[in-house]
This record gives structure tokens, sequence and C-alpha cells, in this order.
């Protein structure tokens, strides 16, 4: 990119002033006050906007600074440049009420569009932090400082580590990531969808399994009310037989032998006792036989039932009725649907130790997720290594720059973490706050330079507005002639004849205006 | 049971597994009745490892309908159907797994004229048997049962087309379902069980006379799992993708379980949308295996000096199927679906 013409139509001190540049080394020469860092400033707000602050902050800011003294309404201006073999025109009005920026291609008359990041990929990704830190060299502003370091980190990591300028890391990790969250997002689903399905079968096991107790109790239940009532049923029968009972069959109510025991007694009782005695006393035997035979064929006909008898059964529940048979019965139906339900709960159990059994599903799942970290851990290590080497790269570059203004006296600079630098001069190393300000600036200058030559693509003007104040002439000669053998253009804004007569001293071209 | 006494069967053989797990007593019931409304057919089954004889398995204690015989010895032992001067041996598990080759010494006495074997299993845990020494035993014909996929053993052939491979089954004029001799053979599940249990699903069509055994299988499973692959091109879109999908699947039988893996290079643009492929409702998965169609040896040609150019350096060469591969893709994915396109 070449900046071809400044247009100041209301800016600054400026009003309607032209100023073309050319290729190779431009000084434009002003005295103090002259509005040399007017038009620096002019650059910079036409490439990158010129935003006004709020509140206080704006009564100190670029904008009011460089507002127009006359006419502060109209404040405005123009700049053409040549970027990739077109001219480019940017027309801006900074006033906040007639605010515009357009970009226009000049050879084919193709309006773009500011706002929509045209310019800047016009300019090939340059942006203001980029410009200030490398380019655009300020009145004794030399240090890049923190900034260029973190750009410089940023860059690593974006433009460069990747080494392709359309890679953005950052956004690839930001993929990576998602993809990944994503991923785990679906596997916490899948298993939380798997726990539900775990636990509906868990609870129907616990269904089962109550079921389970439920039969068994009853089971028992059944069993032992049978043991019961088979053991009360023996007690009763044991209590009703006397010792005659058991001689006695079970059919007979009186047995014909007591009838002729009886029979036997009453005869001897008449026989045997004295008369009249024997009348009596047989008399008496044989009614007291016949009340024990009434009173034993009443025992064997059917009991009737008292009333309270009647009630008592009434209340009393119903199982307490329930016929043998049918307890037995039940007992055999509890105990196969027991068998049955055990069965079951024993299949469920089967079907739940197989369901833990690692599935496919999860197999894959891991296999995803290990190969989005191996993603973005080689990613990482690969571009930690790129910027290493990128690191490697500005050393050297800015070592070959430093070499070359100071006539080989120090031609090794160190930048260390955060950019801390020291320079080594015969095999010492000396810090940086140890050297003079002079040589500091070089160092500062070297830094920017290879800066620029690593980080951009495109080749960008140099701007150095009063940068040379503290170069003795020979390393400000150095300078100069680095300058016009690798730079394209450079924009020399000076209040001094120095750069001129060098210049002129080394036969080199330029071009020198007045401001 | 309809098949039975449409051909009027004299046999029914059920080599075990008859049920996944312990049989409920409900289940044998209802089984039972099948069984009872067989005419002419004898059935005779084994307890398999899944429904292998418990403690209190239903099965010890059932009794089946008059037509039905259950071997529920642990060693191998032997049914008799005098009418059909037939013999048919066999055991049933008593525990899910046996270690011991319980078939190999287990000879047929010789005293009937036909001699059958039922048998189970034939893996490392299940009774592993070796092929030619079961069948020089001298059964006429051997039921195997414990893999749900049909295969003759003697000669080797299993439905479709003769391989395992289940994607491309249209001839059907192979060995399997054609009339051939045979005596030992799988007769897999009549329908299949998993959705891994792909390929065709029957039973055993057999005859047995004096001159030997002639066995064919005959397909009869209502569906199928179908394993698919669906090539994707470069170009192609969600849309179409699922066109051809439903194309596909039309094609294969819409009655047919799919479990479909895309193949192939897609656009790397494009992302389908996996859950609306669905067209019939009969896909259980869908994996989409696409590559972005990244040619990666191009890829690290172009960019050799870059992260992405390292980075493919780093992981080619993988097998396909390794975790560094997908790590490929993913990366290099990510790297081009974030690059700045100016």
């Amino acid at each position: 990119m070449k900046i071809q013409e400044l247009r100041l139509d209301n800016f600054g001190k400026f009003t309607d002033r032209s100023i073309r540049i050319g290729d190779g080394v431009n000084i434009l020469y002003g005295e103090n006050e002259s509005g040399k860092s007017t038009l620096h400033t002019f650059i910079k707000g036409m490439l990158f906007g010129m935003e006004r602050g709020r509140g206080r902050a704006s009564l100190h800011d670029t904008f009011s600074t460089y507002q127009p003294w006359k006419n502060p309404g109209y404040y405005s201006g123009a700049l053409r440049f040549e970027s990739g073999g077109k001219i480019f025109r940017i027309d801006r009005n900074f006033d906040k009420n007639a605010k515009k920026s357009e970009l226009l291609c000049e050879d084919d008359g193709e309006q773009l569009s500011v706002e929509d990041g045209d310019l800047e990929v016009v300019l090939g990704g340059l942006n203001a932090g980029s410009y200030e830190n490398t380019v655009s060299i300020g009145q004794l502003r030399i240090e890049t400082g923190q900034p260029l370091a973190a750009e410089f980190k940023n860059y690593a990591t974006n433009y460069y580590a990747a080494g392709n300028s359309e890679i953005k890391l950052e956004k690839t990790f930001q993929y990576l990531d998602e993809k990944r969250k994503r991923l785990e997002r679906e596997i916490k689903d899948s298993l939380a969808d798997k726990q539900a399905r775990r636990e509906r079968m868990e609870q129907e096991a616990s269904y089962v399994w109550r079921d389970v107790h439920r039969l068994e109790e009853e089971y028992s239940r059944i069993t032992e009310e049978i043991r019961h009532r088979q053991e009360t049923d023996e007690q009763e029968e044991t209590e009703n037989r006397r010792v005659i009972d058991e001689l006695r069959p079970k059919k007979w109510r009186i047995h014909p032998v007591e009838i002729v025991v009886f029979i036997v007694i009453v005869v001897l009782a008449f026989i045997l006792i004295a008369k009249p005695w024997n009348y009596l006393v047989s008399i008496i035997i044989f009614l007291t036989c016949g009340l024990y035979v009434w009173n034993r064929m009443k025992v064997g006909k059917r009991q009737e039932k008292t009333p309270p008898e009647i009630i008592l059964e009434e209340i009393t529940p119903k199982e307490e009725t329930i016929p043998m048979e049918k307890l037995l019965w039940e007992r055999d139906h509890v105990g196969e649907e027991l068998q049955e339900k055990k069965t079951q709960y024993g299949n469920l159990k089967e079907q739940l130790d197989e369901f833990d059994e690692v599935s496919e599903d999860y197999r894959e799942y891991d296999k995803r997720r290990l190969a989005l970290r191996m993603a973005a851990d080689k990613l990482n290590e690969l571009s930690g290594e790129l910027q290493k080497q990128l690191e490697d790269r500005l050393n050297g570059k800015a070592s070959e720059i430093l070499g070359c203004i100071t006539d080989e006296k120090y031609t090794r600079l160190l930048i260390e973490d955060g950019l801390r630098m020291s320079v080594m001069s015969e095999g010492r190393k000396i810090p940086l706050e140890k050297l003079s300000r002079g040589t500091v600036e070089q160092i500062y200058f070297a830094l920017r330079m290879a800066a620029s030559h690593v980080l951009h693509e495109e080749e960008y003007p140099v701007i150095l507005d009063d940068t040379f104040v503290h170069y003795d002439d020979i390393r400000l000669a150095n300078t100069l002639r680095w300058l016009c053998e690798n730079r394209k253009q450079v924009i020399i804004f000076t209040c001094q004849k120095r750069e001129a007569r060098l210049l002129d001293e080394m036969g080199i071209m330029y071009q020198e205006r007045y401001v | 049971m309809e098949v039975c006494n449409e051909k009027r069967a004299d046999l029914l053989l059920i080599a075990g597994d008859l049920f996944h797990r312990q049989p409920l007593l409900r289940e044998l019931k209802e089984v039972n009745y099948l069984f009872g409304t067989l005419v002419d057919t004898q059935v005779l089954l084994i307890a398999g490892n899944h429904d292998y004889l418990k403690k209190d398995s239903f099965y010890r204690t059932f009794e089946w309908a008059s037509n039905v015989h259950m071997i529920l010895s642990s060693k191998v032992t032997s049914v008799k159907i005098p009418e059909l001067s037939l013999a048919v041996y066999g055991l049933s598990y008593h525990a899910r797994e046996i270690c011991e080759e319980r078939y190999d010494g287990a000879a047929p006495d010789g005293t009937c004229q036909y001699e059958l074997l039922l048998a189970h299993g034939g893996d490392e845990k299940h009774i592993p048997f070796r092929r030619k020494k079961l069948l020089s035993l001298g059964y006429d014909y051997v039921a195997l049962g414990h893999i749900h996929k049909p295969c003759d053993m003697e000669l080797g052939k299993v439905p479709g087309t003769g391989s395992l491979d289940t994607a491309g089954i249209e001839g059907g004029d192979c060995g399997f379902e054609a009339w051939h001799r045979s005596r030992m053979a799988y007769s897999g599940a009549l329908e299949p069980v998993d959705k891994n249990d792909t390929g065709l699903h029957g039973y055993i069509e057999g005859e047995l006379t004096k001159k030997g055994c002639r066995i064919r299988f005959v397909p009869c499973a209502s569906r199928e799992y179908v394993h698919m692959e669906v090539p994707v091109e470069k170009q192609m879109t969600g849309h179409e993708l699922k066109k051809r999908i439903r194309t596909m699947i039309e094609d294969r039988g819409t009655q047919n379980i799919y479990r479909i893996i895309l193949r192939g290079f897609r656009d790397p643009d494009v992302l389908f949308d996996l859950t609306d492929m669905d067209s019939w409702g009969n896909i259980t998965d869908l994996t989409d295996c696409t590559k972005p169609a990244y040619d990666f040896a191009r890829l690290l040609k172009q960019n050799r000096q870059d992260i992405l150019g390292r980075y493919i350096e780093s992981l080619i060469g993988y097998e396909e199927d390794s975790v560094e591969y997908l790590a490929l893709c993913e990366g290099v994915q990510a790297l081009m679906e974030t690059k700045v396109t100016r």
C-alpha cells in the first residue's frame, strides 16, 4: 500500500490543502507548529476514522484538538492511496452532524462500504493498533511498549502462528470448544436417557419385588393357618376322646359290651343282694345305666345350636370358616404365583445387569470426545511451536536491522517474554535501561520495522514524525539508508534539514515538501 | 404352528433358547397351548443358555401337552418316538455357561433307524464343539441353536449371497434357500431380536429319508434389521440426502428397520441435520461417517508452512477409525470453518 495524496478540506489549521506523496523517501519539512503532527493525525484519521469522545474526555481528545479552527462544522478530507495495483480514495467528514465515510475505487468506480469493513480488507487487515505499533512512529513516542507485546501475542497466535492470515486460531479453538460442549451435552442427554430407562426398569423390579414380598407373606400366612387348623383339629379330637372312647369303635355310640356289662351288673345285684334290698339296688343300678345310655345317645345326636352359638358363628370372620380344601388350593395357587414373580424378578435383575455393560454408543462418544481434545491439544502445541519460531524470526530480523543502524555494534537483540529487551555487545548482555536514549530509540525502531516485516503481508508506508532527534549523524545516515533500501514508501516529518542533507550526501533520491 | 400343520410336519425341533430369560408359568402355558394346536407334529425341545434350568425353573415341573417332549437332563439323553422310528438326543443347560465339550463324545447308540441331535451353543462358554467331530458322530441331522443367524454348518452357507455381509441381498437363488443335502445347521431366530441381528431370518425345513437328510432355509421374518451404507457425494445437500435415504429404504423394503451409515465425502460447509432424515420412521440409528471433502494431501502441500499443514502432517497416516484420524478431521474442519475468507 502506498499513500498518494492527502487532501485536507478543512482539518486543524489546514483549509483546502493538498499534499502529494510519491514513492521512496518523502521528507515533509516544516518548522515547529507548522502542522506536521496534524498531518500525521490526519493520515491516521483518514485510515481508521476518528471518534469524538464523550463528556469530559471530549475536551482534550484528538477530535477536539484537530477540529478546524475556522468553520468547525465542516471537518473533512480525503486520502488517495494505492493498494493491490488499484487506486482508492477515502472521503471522510468527521463532523458529528454530517458524518460520512466513503471508499471509492477510482480505477473501476466501485463504491465500497467502510461500515462493512471493506476498508480493512483493502488495507490488508491493518488496524489502528497494529498501525500505531509498527509503521506509524509519532513524536517522542518511539517505545512500542505493552500494546505491541499484546498485539504481538495476538498476531503470533492468530496471524502468523497460523502462518496464514486467513486462519483465526482463536476462533478455531472456540469452534472446537463449542463442538466439544455440544458433544458433552449429547453424552449427558444420552446418559440421562439411559438412566431414566434404568430407573423405569428398577421401578418395575421394585414392584415385582413388592409382589414377591406380599405373596411370600400370604403364602406363609396360609401355611400357618393350615398348620394351625390341623393342630386344633387334632387337639379337639384328643380332648374329646376318653379312655373308654379309646376302646370303643368310633361308629358305636354305645358299645354292646357296655350293655352286656350293665345287664350282668343288674342281674348280679339282683341275685347277690338279699331280698328285699335287691329290688331297690337293682332298680337304682338299672336307672343309672339307663341314664348313662340315654346320655350317650344324646351326645351322639346332632347338637342343637343355642342362640348365643349362632350369633358367635355369624360374627366370626369368613376366613376362619373357609373350608380346608379351599385353603389348600389357595396355598398351591399363591405358591405358584410366588414362583412366577420370583422368576420375573430374576429376569429383570438379569436385564439390569446387562444394562450396565458399557454400550457401543458410549465408546463412540468417548472416541469423539478424545478426538476433539486431541485436536485442540495438537493445535495448541503447534501454535506454540510456530509462535516460538515467529519470535525467533522477529529476533533475527530486529537484530539485523539494529546491526545495520549501529554499524554492527549491536548485532544481537534479545527479546524475551513481554518484549523485555536487551542487547548483546562484545559478549555481554546489556539491559535496555542501561543504554543511551538514542540507542533505546534505535532498538525500538528496529523492533517496529522487524514486527512490520514479520507481521504484515502487505508493505505499508513508514511514517516517521520527528523520530530522529536523538540520532547522531552516522546512525541517522545508516537508518535512512536502511529505510530507502528496504521500504517502498517512507514519509518523514521533520523540522530539521539533517535528513535531507544526509540523503544528499549519500546520493539517495528523495522528495521534499514544505508543510 | 401354522406351517407345521400346513406341511403336516412330523417333528418340530427347538434347539434351546425358546425364551430369552427364565420363562414365566403363564408364558409356558401360552406356548403349550400353541403346541397343543399341532395336529401331527411332535415337538422336541431343550433349554438353552438363556432359559437354562434354574433350581426353581417352571420347566422342571411343567406338564406339557402329550406331543411335547422336553429333554431336561444335563447329560446327553434321548427321547424315542417309536412311530417314527426316531430317537432325538440332546441335553438342557442347567447353568448359564457350560465350558465342557459335552457333545463331542455323545454318539448315538444306533437302536433307532433315525437319530437326531438337538444341540445348543458352540462357542467357548457354551459347550464348544468341533464341526467335523460332531458330523462324524453319526447323527442323521444335528439341529443347532444359540446364534441368531441361520448358518449351514456342514457346507458353511448363510442365506443371501453366501457371505455374512448384509448389504446386498438380492439374489436368493443361492445354496441355503434351495433344497440341499446337509447334516448340520443353525436355524437362527425366527425374527431378528437385536439391532445388530441383520440378515434374513426364518426356519429350516428338513426332510429325513433313508437316503439322508435334505434341508432348506425358509425366510419368514416379517422384518429385517438392515445396516445400510448411504453414499454421500461432495455436492450433496441435506434435502438431497434425505431423498436418497428415502428411496434407498423404499427399494430395500419399508418394513425393515435400518441402521444407516453415511459414507463418502461431503461439502465441508454442509452439516446434515441427522434428526430430520427418518422419512419412514424406521431408522434406529444414523451415523454420519462422511468426511468433509478435504484432500489432506493437497492441503498439506499447499500449507506446508502454516499451522494447517503442520497439523495435517502431525496426524496424517493413521487408520480411518482411529482417534487420531477423527482428530485430524475435526481439527482441519475447525481450522477451515473458522477461516476468514477474503
